[in-house]
């Protein structure tokens, strides 16, 4: 290819903000284990050990090195390039031929025993002449590499450090991408001759006009970062800030980069020798071979393939590595599944309802009625998200699903729309609704249900809206598919619906973009955007979290008011008690992937029977006033378990201040006594007669308040809980 | 909106103004006068100063720099040292030439690398991975090599194509765009897999960003998502990728020029820094960039106008 | 801002004395230009002080300027107007010495667990850094640093380990770690622990409470979420849209708000009592506090005056000044 001088980042620039996170969870595995320790951290890293603990950080080995040979190209590459370098370098002493040899016996011969590759028109051999030519070749590319992708890195640090350079380092770069750089090239050419490694080194000032646009977006990232606020706190420079926080989290875009512009620099330096101004003969170049070789296509093609080949192979090394290395987009982050996926997909769900089919409803399908039997979704390939977990929602009334991160209260709400994300998937169970089970649908069957039946609102209703078009657009093509109206009728429609949740500037609304109305102006977009189909069913997945507390108000107003005016019922998923307790009639309390307790509100909230519930309601600094706040918040020591760690028994065992010998079996839901609640706990009764309480641990004795003095005396006895980290 | 505009006709003009300033110190670097370059070796040294006087070669150099602006301001830019040809005339015959190629290797790049990507993106799977296979080597082979084989399959074993050659547009349209067809094809076999590649990425991108959820939450059809919705996403990335492999390969024509025997800029600029012909290379230079700048300009315009979010502000 | 005597949670006072902490009608706009001295500006007019040993409590919702009045305390955002005094002297516009001087007793911990620590650096380096910076010997710093994690409940080997190999809480408390590990006078918490899940936000709170007490500390506690805020801190400042609506003692702030502003905040703070919860919102509702539009007020008002059920010409005209009613000091031609 004509290569361009400006290099291509792997994704679109827009990405560079989500690279570092990417990095962050490459490392930890957050969502996924945190609790396992990778592989042995670098030896070198320790605390303060000079140069070598602030760069130890620079090479993280761990990441890219298991990434790189896990690419099988990549690793091929590495080889192809080590053995190409190691020949070259070596080349005096191993090769059969010098460079200007002329075997007049064998000229243009392809292949023989003496000429492994074959021979040029002058009957010079060409295994020779190509690995003659690789060190020069290799060489130089390094140098446009060195001058490219260093030039660049160093002037993207500087224009992240300080608003007003960016500016003109920003100006200056643009101009300098805006040139044929070919041409420049040659003008060079022509005022200092074919001083290969000079002018390779100018193509890569030129280049790196383009490498400081790729590093800028993610060096001002990293500069955004938290750590770094927290670097300049402390009082670091910025030079000292740019080496030791931004410049390591640039490592990986460095190193992928510099393989690619090896690779253009390769590309562009035969082009150069093509057109006759490579190395001054008798030095030998690849693009000067390709041209002998083009002058006898005719009468020998055969001599176009060696030359080409390695450096076909060599450029695909360099660009091997630097795929593998790159942040190529994940297609398994998708909220569309690609046709491969959805077969698979298909197929899996296929035989997830042919099991669950064979167990019979327990109760018959009510008009309206959501009844969900033993819910199980996983990610595919084994690790549980949520177990047997069942619920009813009756028409009208409001269900809320609470439980803290990773509880699996999420997944089980987009299962009923059948959203899961890629590579997740119901492995089993039943979601009953109008008279179907929807945990086996087909794509097409829940299409049919998506919108009309069930809808759905989520938590960050900026992102929910497409950028691109207007909030009228959007809500008048869902309103004209999911009602089968006709233009004008739908922008009526929209008009009420937008008025219905509470816009005043309706009419206004419908021409605005998403990006230029507030986060709770957005979120009655989405919400009116739900109801374009007259659901039935609304599912709501943290629809508040995102908003100020006076809008979550006015929102949970709003969602009460239609559930009223349209009989519509919602499953509320939340991790926030205060809004159960505001909007839900009935609440499920989940945790580690299960229900532990449900039944009414009041109930549960008022006479909780697990002690997870328990231990929730007497953390919440809400559940106070203001007299009697406790001197320090009950606790739960421990954390969340993985879901690779999921005891047979019970889940909350661990962490819980009940816990006996009985626990360490599988615990099953009982009723617990109050109307139609069911409770997960073995010790359920107990509690509910003895009234225990969950207990604030980290009670502090009494303590001395005079602090003005130089040395206050501190009597704390406080247990401090060590967390089993 | 207004301001944006000639804020960017500012920074085109600035960077034309600098390639001019630059191809001027370039071209004076080169070795030889003007008079040693046009008369040939042998010339006698009298000889050779009368033409360099004449020129004004030894002039200050800022005389000489605005002396020469502002000839080419009016279009003049001098004569050619070797043939004495007028070099705006040769420049006008010679910029249609490349423009043709550079714009129809753009064009067909962009639908190929475009309908490749998203094919890629859409479907997944093993056409996923041969898409990327095929695209890995159409950028790892030279284009110069590209040509040559294609040379050999299409004009010499089959004689579909020409070799080599140009016809122009007025002789024969049929014939001009026969001349065209194999510089072209090769130029669009690397553009295409670097746009392919692009708009893979921009439509994964765009298919992980949330609104494609509510998207079908609201059943909206799975092609109204992909090709409405996804593209609409992703097509600010690739029209920025498709301004970056015009740029590029109006530069590298030089190379397909020279292979296809093309009389255009690219090879304008390869003659004439052999020959060390100075006005020719500043010529050259200038007018490329001019018209890389012009193009960059309006696909710059075409991208704010495609994004919601710089149109209103 | 009237004298009082800061009163600790279990009773016993606290004679007044030199604040630590004094933020005089602070002032900042973003961006440079006509365009940005004509928009409002994100914090306009804000004073409060800090004594030592208290826990100050700055609430607001989005756009209130509580998150910049913190970053320009900690010289992360430059002041257009006003003066910071710390121990006395003007920090406002103090240079990179000066605030390195002032980073071993100024710090702060952040609200993101995820982007608070360095991904690549370990947990030690990451908390040796700052005494680092001071000239702290390294096999000191890592002395100090395991001290710290143990002191925060982590083992002692997690110095040598990296942050994605804990949980938010965790890093979390590491990032308390690193605030706490110069001996500090004042930390800034913002929004230290609005990430966190419940059980993590109490073990969090839990610990910041145990080290005031330990040492002595002040905290700026930056909330969007009143009742956090009551937990920890004896005074509340309430901000709006860059302007002090309200500010006094923690508990009548909260039990006994007086600006309408206040009392929206605390009727919208939804509480896990149903029946109780439906008495709030009835009560709420009856307040008639109108919905925030993405109009801002127009300039030398009062800024809830587009939202004010007892708003009149003169607060959209006027702006109040803070005057005490009560307990608190308040800021409303009303009240």
């Amino acid at each position: 290819m004509i290569p361009s001088i400006a290099p291509v980042p792997a994704t679109a620039p827009a990405n560079a903000e989500n690279a570092d996170k990417e990095t962050d969870t490459d490392a930890a595995g957050v969502g996924a284990g945190a609790g396992a320790a990778t592989a042995a951290a670098p030896a070198a890293t320790g605390t303060g050990r000079g140069p070598r603990a602030a760069f130890g950080g620079l090479f993280a080995p761990r990441m890219s090195s298991r990434r790189l040979f896990a690419s099988p190209g990549a690793a091929a590459g590495i080889i192809w390039l080590a053995a190409l370098v190691a020949a070259s370098l070596t080349a005096p002493w191993w090769l059969p031929y010098k460079t200007e040899d002329q075997d007049f016996t064998a000229i243009l011969s392809g292949p023989t025993a003496a000429h492994w590759l074959g021979t040029d028109e002058l009957g010079r051999d060409l295994l020779s002449r190509i690995f003659a030519a690789a060190a020069g070749t290799l060489g130089t590319s390094l140098i446009t590499v060195i001058v490219g992708v260093g030039l660049g890195t160093i002037l993207a640090m500087v224009a992240a450090a300080g608003e007003r350079t960016e500016g003109v380092i920003s100006r200056v770069t643009e101009v300098m991408m805006s040139l044929p750089g070919t041409v420049i090239i040659l003008a060079v050419i022509g005022a200092v001759g074919t001083n290969i490694p000079v002018i390779m080194a100018i193509l890569g000032v030129l280049i790196s006009a383009g490498i400081y646009r790729v590093m800028l977006g993610q060096a001002t990232s990293l500069q955004s970062q938290l750590y770094v606020d927290a670097a300049k706190v402390d009082g670091v420079s910025t030079l000292a800030i740019s080496l030791r926080h931004v410049l390591p989290g640039l490592s990986n875009t460095i190193v992928v980069q510099s393989a690619l512009i090896f690779a253009v620099g390769m590309l562009i330096q035969a082009g150069l020798a093509f057109i006759g101004f490579g190395p001054p003969i008798p030095q030998p170049s690849w693009g000067g071979m390709i041209q002998g070789a083009s002058q006898h296509v005719y009468d020998a093609p055969w001599l176009m393939v060696p030359t080409g080949a390695v450096l076909a192979l060599t450029v695909l090394a360099a660009n091997a590595i630097g795929n593998a290395l790159g942040k190529a987009p994940n297609a398994a982050a998708s909220h569309l599944p690609s046709a491969a996926d959805r077969r698979r997909r298909t197929a899996a769900s296929a035989s997830a309802a042919a099991s669950a089919s064979a167990a019979a409803p327990e109760t018959p399908a009510a008009p309206g009625r959501l009844s969900v039997r033993g819910l199980s979704v996983g990610v595919d390939g084994g690790t549980p998200l949520v177990t047997d977990v069942s619920f009813d929602v009756e028409q009208g009334t409001v269900l809320g699903l609470v439980g803290e991160s990773g509880c699996g209260k999420t997944m089980t709400a987009l299962s009923l729309l059948g959203l899961l994300p890629s590579g997740v998937s119901v492995t089993g169970g039943q979601i009953l609704w109008d008279g179907r089970n929807l945990a086996g649908a087909t794509e097409t069957a829940m299409a049919g249900v998506r919108g009309r039946g069930i809808a759905l609102i989520s938590q960050e209703p900026m992102r929910a809206l497409d950028p691109m078009f207007t909030v009228g657009y959007q809500l008048v093509s869902a309103i004209r598919r999911l009602r089968k109206t006709g233009k004008a009728q739908a922008r009526a429609e929209a008009l009420s619906l937008l008025e219905k949740v509470g816009i005043v500037d309706a009419g206004r609304i419908l021409t605005t973009y998403p990006h230029q109305i507030s986060g709770g102006m957005a979120q009655r977009v989405a919400i009116a955007l739900a109801l374009a189909g007259r659901p039935r069913l609304l599912v709501a997945d943290e629809p508040t979290t995102a908003l100020d507390v006076t809008v979550q108000a006015e929102i949970l107003s709003l969602l009460r008011t239609l559930v009223k005016d349209t009989g519509m019922s919602v499953v509320m998923v939340t991790h926030d008690l205060g809004v159960v307790a505001d909007i839900c009639d009935t609440v499920a309390v989940m945790y580690a992937g299960q229900v532990v307790e449900s039944g009414r509100t009041a109930n549960i909230l008022d006479n909780p029977r697990h002690p997870y519930t328990l231990a929730l309601l007497a953390a919440d600094p809400h559940a106070n006033t203001a007299a009697d706040m406790p001197e320090r918040l009950a606790t739960i020591s421990g954390q969340v378990p993985q879901p690779k760690d999921w005891p047979a028994g019970c889940r909350f065992m661990a962490r819980c201040q009940f816990a006996g010998s009985a626990c360490v079996a599988p615990v099953p839901l009982v009723p617990s006594g109050s109307d139609d609640g069911v409770v997960r706990c073995v010790k359920a009764d107990e509690l509910a007669v003895e009234g225990l309480e969950w207990v604030a641990t980290e009670v502090p004795a009494r303590r001395v308040p005079d602090v003005r003095s130089a040395d206050s005396t501190v009597s704390t006895s406080s247990a401090v809980e060590k967390d089993r980290a | 909106m207004a301001i944006y505009v000639a804020k960017r006709l500012l920074m085109a003009l600035a960077t034309v103004l600098v390639v001019a300033v630059l191809a001027f110190l370039l071209v004076h670097a080169m070795p030889g006068s003007p008079g040693a370059v046009s008369l040939g070796a042998g010339a006698s040294q009298e000889a050779i100063d009368e033409v360099n006087n004449r020129l004004g070669w030894s002039d200050p150099l800022p005389v000489q720099f605005f002396g020469w602006l502002g000839s080419a301001a009016q279009g003049d830019f001098g004569v050619s040292l070797i043939d004495g040809r007028s070099v705006s005339a040769d420049l006008a015959n010679r910029l249609p030439v490349t423009a043709a190629l550079a714009a129809g290797a753009t064009l067909l790049s962009a639908v190929l690398g475009i309908a490749l990507g998203v094919t890629a993106a859409v479907r997944g799977g093993l056409v996923d991975r041969i898409v990327g296979a095929v695209c890995g080597l159409a950028v790892a082979l030279p284009a110069f090599w590209i040509g040559i084989i294609f040379v050999y399959l299409f004009a010499v074993q089959s004689s579909v194509f020409p070799a080599t050659g140009y016809v122009p547009f007025e002789v024969s349209p049929q014939d001009w765009a026969l001349s065209l067809a194999l510089p072209v094809i090769t130029l669009a076999v690397g553009g295409a897999a670097f746009i392919a590649r692009q708009t893979r990425a921009s439509m994964l991108e765009a298919l992980q960003q949330e609104h494609i959820r509510t998207l079908r939450a609201t059943a909206t059809p799975t092609w109204k998502i992909l090709y409405v919705h996804a593209l609409r996403y992703a097509s600010l990335p690739i029209v920025a990728g498709i301004a970056l492999q015009f740029i590029g390969l109006f530069g590298g024509s030089v190379i397909a020029e020279q292979l296809f025997a093309m009389p255009g800029l690219g090879q304008a600029v390869q003659t004439s820094v052999s020959t060390h012909d100075a006005p020719s290379v500043q010529g050259v230079v200038v007018v490329a960039t001019v018209v890389v700048v012009a193009v960059n300009l309006v696909l710059e315009l075409a991208t704010k106008f495609l994004d919601p979010k710089l149109r209103a502000s | 801002m009237s004298i009082e005597t800061a009163v600790w949670q279990d009773g016993t006072a606290q004679a007044p004395g030199q604040p630590l902490l004094e933020v005089v009608d602070l002032v900042v706009r973003y961006g440079r230009g006509r365009k940005a001295a004509a928009a409002p500006a994100a914090v306009d007019g804000v004073s409060f002080s800090i004594r030592p040993g208290e826990t100050v409590g700055l609430v607001g919702e989005s756009g209130s300027g509580k998150s910049t009045i913190g970053k320009a305390i900690l010289g992360l955002q430059k002041s257009s107007g006003g003066s910071v005094r710390y121990d006395g002297t003007d920090i406002t516009h103090a240079g990179p010495a000066r605030r390195r001087e002032l980073g071993g007793e100024l710090r702060a911990v952040f609200q993101d667990p995820n982007s608070s620590l360095n991904p690549r650096q370990t947990i030690g380096a990451s908390l040796a850094e700052p005494l680092r910076t001071r000239g702290v010997a390294a096999r000191e710093a890592r002395q100090r640093a395991e001290d710290m994690l143990a002191r925060v409940g982590l083992p002692r080997e997690a110095v040598d380990r990296y942050p994605g190999q804990f949980s938010g809480g965790q890093r979390q408390r590491i990032a308390v770690a690193r605030a706490l590990i110069c001996e500090p006078k004042l930390v800034v918490c913002d929004e230290a622990v609005s990430a966190l899940d419940l059980s993590t936000q109490a073990q969090v709170l839990n610990l910041l409470a145990d080290l005031r007490d330990e040492r002595g500390l002040s905290y700026l506690f930056i909330a969007h979420d009143i009742s956090v805020v009551q937990f920890l801190a004896q005074r509340v400042v309430v901000l709006y849209r860059g302007q002090v609506m309200e500010s006094g003692p923690a508990a009548s702030v909260t039990e006994s708000p007086r600006h309408p502003f206040t009392q929206a905040l605390v009727a919208a703070s939804p509480v896990p009592r149903p029946a109780e919860q439906a008495e709030r919102r009835q009560k709420r509702e009856a307040l008639g506090v109108r919905t925030a539009s993405a109009a801002t007020a127009a300039p030398g008002g009062c800024p809830f005056s587009q939202r004010c059920p007892l708003a009149t010409d003169l607060c959209r005209s006027e702006r109040p000044a803070l005057r005490t009613v009560g307990a608190s000091d308040v800021a409303c031609h009303y009240v």
